[in-house]
């Protein structure tokens, strides 16, 4: 070979090698063994994080259609509770305001937490509500970084920026440890949430029944659901007063976090940061009787998705947005020019109206959640006690090493169906056919009897000409390889920490293997839940039924149609394993080898050097909404740079009174903060408020010890 | 250029024709034999209303040939002027074009254009790509030989069909940054059953019943729609 033709290889293969995805070693670090120590038998903390980036990330959930952030609306948080025995066993639960949990968030968080805290891998759970208005750009896969939602890739700072705050904020969980009280409870919420691919549901061997106190003349859709809310509840010894006092509490419910319509543009908590704040508000202000309770609440209300994989919050149809469709750019056509195409979004007007319909539908669903969860929280007052085992197993399986042994596919596959899009968020393709006449699958339940093999029945890209290779060839090496589970003793329950989003059906029948397997094992355990959305993504998890009718989430389960039967036999088995007092040996968690995609700054960097104070550009009414332009801070900023949880808001609209009574802050579902521009480094930003601002009164916005703007009546 | 109200838009423009490589003598050309130059441009100005899906367009094309008759190229006795009206409508799976041509200077009579671009999806994701089948057909009335005035020019040989187009491409939007614009690339292969004999000249004293070429361009759109079109 001449010089210069190796010359030509070496620099061919070092432009390939910094063009490809980005490789991460990840290693595990488990807890130390804990020390006894003469504190109380229980002992409970709770710590909060703001988790809400800049402007400029992709929204991740909806896959491509997800949009860009423009700013947000509803304050994304980590919340976190930090349970300690006498033993010094102590577990970590967070629920985060995110779309997708992540492998490489778990262990990266439990790096720091080992270290400070005695909270390895193994003691701590990171879950997530499943917000789809929430950042990308943190997965364990390349696929779900570079396909989570329309801006495309990976972004270390994202990692980074969540690990400090998520470790800040267990950190600051175990600081508040104190004497706790618990009690645990569960509620049936009926009529909010809904299966949405009830074909596959019905495929089901035996088929699917309501539970007996399901409501009489409920739709089917509506009776097969798993209606359960199920709460710890905690209470805090006061250390002023000795007495014990609500602080907080843990939920699981099954409801996926699709509240806001898909052509949403904001960083938001969904239903999920309604339903968290309706209970904290009613602690502080109704049972503890704050009347400074501040721009946060003081309490802690952890809400966490179950088995929510087939389960939608009940939307109404209006609150779906149409897609893009493909349209010439009629711009462009001169007589001499070559048609041009162009994916070309609804109207602004029809985008108005669905999103309209779906903060409405935001609201009724999360009033009504939220007050089944209150009445839930003070029905367990009475049951409060100070005894509380706890215990936990985990394990990281190699699912393409062990998928013998493990009884799945060696190789994951995608659906053709996962990218036609759920019932929350049709695709542009839904229903597509080539020239308009040729069925190619592009649509739900359309399953190909002619794939062979393990993968069988799942339609793929293209499969009637390539079979697997397409996959074999640009995706399956996109895909997560590993999957963390765990499996929780807290008192009488066991909980399975799962990576991925189940469905109603496997979610039951994993929850009764782990029962007895825990019951096996001789612990006293009277139920068994479902965590959803923890310490990793491997996308659906559907039973070997409903995966024969290929739906979204038979054709989103990655390693095929023993996928379920897999977690529920490990799920079994950990739950015949729950330890305490110990620490795992290190083949627990091994290191991990991920690739996590294109690595892009996607997390805005720049900033002026120099900020000015915040200013006021103009306000001004129209309709009944009030509009504020206004620049506050740097492009770059995070709303809170630290991570620490904000003493105040960073803008407010006030009544124009002596008083100045809040009306609305930066962290009220009816205020919206939009980024106009990111000029000289600043940011300049658009306020819309529409909460119904009362007949005859006037209103200011204003920046808290800052300025004022121009009083407006709306 | 263009001014643009809600349903009705004026616009204008030019095309240069460059031919890139250096002409043999006796191959089919516009500037003729020798280096490569500038061999046409045309000037179009037209109006264009949008109703739903469909638009309807009327416009004037004015060609300028800059080559060498000398070196067998075409010039500036062949300038022209046409006027033109199309008719295209777009649904989620067809785009057709029907279009009526009217040489306003030196030929009588019309010529028809019947085209169609069929999307098949491409990519539907960021980065977007598209791929289209394209069809075309061309109809002569009337700008062949008249028999009663043989000294006029014509275009065609014949009336009936000039020409059959097939094609196939794919366009990938390239690069795009928000705010200011996009650019695509496109790539394709196109081929073309010539049925008339004016259609059928492949240089002097050759013909070619069907022509088979690779194409490929470059668009570049900056402002207004483009900034945030997807």
């Amino acid at each position: 070979m001449s010089r210069r033709r190796r010359f030509l290889l070496q620099v061919s293969a070092l432009l390939l090698a910094a063009c490809g995805p980005t490789r991460l070693r990840v290693p595990g670090v488990l807890s130390p063994a804990p020390r006894p120590g003469p504190e109380a038998p229980l002992q409970a903390g709770f710590g909060r994080a703001d988790i809400t980036p800049p402007p400029g990330v992709g929204l991740a959930g909806n896959g491509p259609e997800g949009a860009e952030a423009r700013g947000y609306r509803v304050r994304l948080y980590a919340r976190v509770l930090v349970l300690a025995d006498g033993g010094g066993n102590r577990l970590a639960l967070v629920v985060a305001d995110l779309p997708l949990s992540s492998t490489l968030l778990h262990r990266r968080v439990a790096e720091l937490t080992a270290r400070t805290d005695g909270i390895g891998a193994d003691r701590l759970v990171i879950a997530v509500t499943h917000t789809h208005a929430g950042p990308g750009h943190f997965f364990e896969a390349a696929g779900y970084n570079d396909e989570g939602s329309s801006i495309l890739g990976f972004d270390p700072v994202m990692v980074d920026s969540l690990t400090a705050r998520i470790a800040r904020a267990v950190h600051a969980a175990v600081a508040n440890l104190r004497p706790a009280r618990v009690a645990w409870g569960s509620r049936a919420v009926w009529g909010e949430t809904r299966i949405r691919s009830l074909p596959a549901m019905l495929r089901n061997i035996p088929p699917p029944t309501a539970p007996a106190d399901a409501p009489i003349g409920l739709a089917q859709e509506y009776a097969l659901v798993d209606p359960e809310l199920a709460m710890l509840r905690v209470d805090q010894r006061d250390p002023t007063t000795g007495t014990f006092r609500p602080a907080g509490a843990f939920s699981i419910f099954a409801m996926h976090g699709t509240g806001n319509a898909p052509s949403n543009d904001l960083l938001d908590a969904d239903i999920h940061g309604l339903v968290e704040r309706r209970l904290e508000r009613h602690i502080d202000r109704d049972l503890n009787r704050v009347s400074d309770s501040g721009f946060v609440p003081r309490a802690v209300y952890l809400f966490a998705n179950g088995a929510e994989g087939d389960v939608s919050p009940a939307w109404p149809p209006q609150s779906r947005c149409d897609v893009a469709r493909l349209a010439v750019l009629p711009a462009l056509e001169g007589p001499f020019t070559r048609t041009l195409w162009e994916w070309r979004a609804p109207t602004a007007t029809h985008l108005g109206a669905c999103r309209h319909a779906a903060r409405a539908a935001i609201t009724v669903i999360g009033q009504s959640v939220g007050d089944g969860a209150v009445a839930l929280f003070d029905a367990l007052g009475a049951s409060l006690t100070d005894r509380l085992e706890l215990g936990r197993s985990f394990a990281t399986l190699a699912l393409r090493d062990s998928a013998r042994a493990l009884g799945i596919c060696p190789e994951p596959a995608l659906g053709i169906s996962t990218l036609v899009g759920a019932d929350d968020a049709h695709t542009r393709i839904q229903g597509w056919r080539l020239f308009g006449v040729f069925d190619v699958g592009l649509k739900q339940g359309s399953p190909n009897p002619d794939v062979p093999g393990c993968q069988a029945q799942k339609r793929q890209l293209l499969d009637a000409a390539f079979g697997g290779l397409l996959n074999h060839l640009f995706i399956s090496g996109n895909l997560p390889s590993y999957a963390q589970v765990m499996v929780l003793r807290l008192g009488n329950r066991v909980i399975g920490a799962v990576p991925g989003e189940v469905t109603t059906t496997a979610g039951r029948r994993m929850r009764e293997q782990m029962l007895a397997g825990a019951r096996g094992a001789g612990l006293p355990a009277s139920a068994a839940l479902l965590l959803g959305h923890a310490n990793g993504y491997l996308g659906y998890i559907a039973t070997a039924e409903e995966y024969t009718a290929q739906y979204y989430e038979g054709g989103s389960t990655l390693y095929g149609p023993g996928e379920a039967a897999m977690f529920g036999r490990t799920l079994a088995r950990l739950a015949g394993s729950i330890s305490t007092g110990d620490s795992l040996p290190p083949n627990a968690a091994p290191p991990l080898d991920l690739v996590v995609g294109q690595q892009r700054h996607i997390v805005p960097r720049r900033s002026s050097g120099r900020v000015p104070p915040p200013r006021i550009e103009r306000t001004w009414c129209s309709g009944d909404t009030l509009y504020a332009w206004l620049q506050l801070g740097a492009a770059g900023d995070w709303p809170v740079s630290t991570g620490d949880v904000a003493p105040g808001p960073r803008v407010e609209v006030v009544v124009n009174n002596s008083a100045r009574n809040v009306a609305s802050w930066d962290d009220d579902p009816t205020l919206e903060l939009r980024l106009r521009s990111r000029r000289g480094g600043l940011a300049w930003w658009e306020l819309r408020w529409s909460g119904g601002a009362a007949a005859g009164l006037q209103y200011r916005v204003r920046i808290p010890g800052g300025t004022e703007g121009d009083a407006v009546r709306c | 250029m263009g001014f643009r109200l809600p349903r009705l838009s004026l616009e204008g423009g030019a095309v240069l024709h460059y031919e890139l490589d250096r002409v043999s003598p006796g191959e089919l050309s516009e500037t003729g034999a020798g280096d490569r130059h500038l061999g046409e441009e045309d000037f179009w100005g037209r109006a264009a209303l949008v109703i739903g899906p469909t638009r309807l367009h009327a416009g004037v094309v004015r060609y300028v040939f800059r080559g060498d008759p000398a070196q067998g190229g075409v010039g500036s006795a062949r300038n022209t002027t046409e006027i033109y009206a199309a008719l295209s409508t777009t649904s989620r799976y067809v785009n057709p074009t029907l279009e009526a041509w009217w040489d306003v200077e030196r030929v009588r009579g019309a010529f028809l254009r019947a085209s169609v671009d069929l999307p098949i999806l491409g990519w539907p994701f960021p980065p977007y790509a598209f791929v289209f089948v394209q069809g075309e057909m061309g109809l002569n009335v009337g700008q062949g030989p008249n028999a009663a005035r043989p000294a006029e020019l014509s275009n065609f040989a014949a009336r009936g069909p000039t020409h059959a187009g097939l094609g196939m491409g794919t366009e990938l939007r390239a690069w795009r940054l928000s705010g200011i614009g996009w650019t695509t690339v496109a790539l394709g292969l196109r081929s073309q059953l010539n049925l008339d004999d004016a259609t059928r000249i492949d240089g002097t004293g050759r013909k070619r019943d069907v022509n088979v070429w690779l194409w490929t361009g470059i668009t570049v759109v900056l402002g207004g729609d483009a900034r945030s079109r997807q």
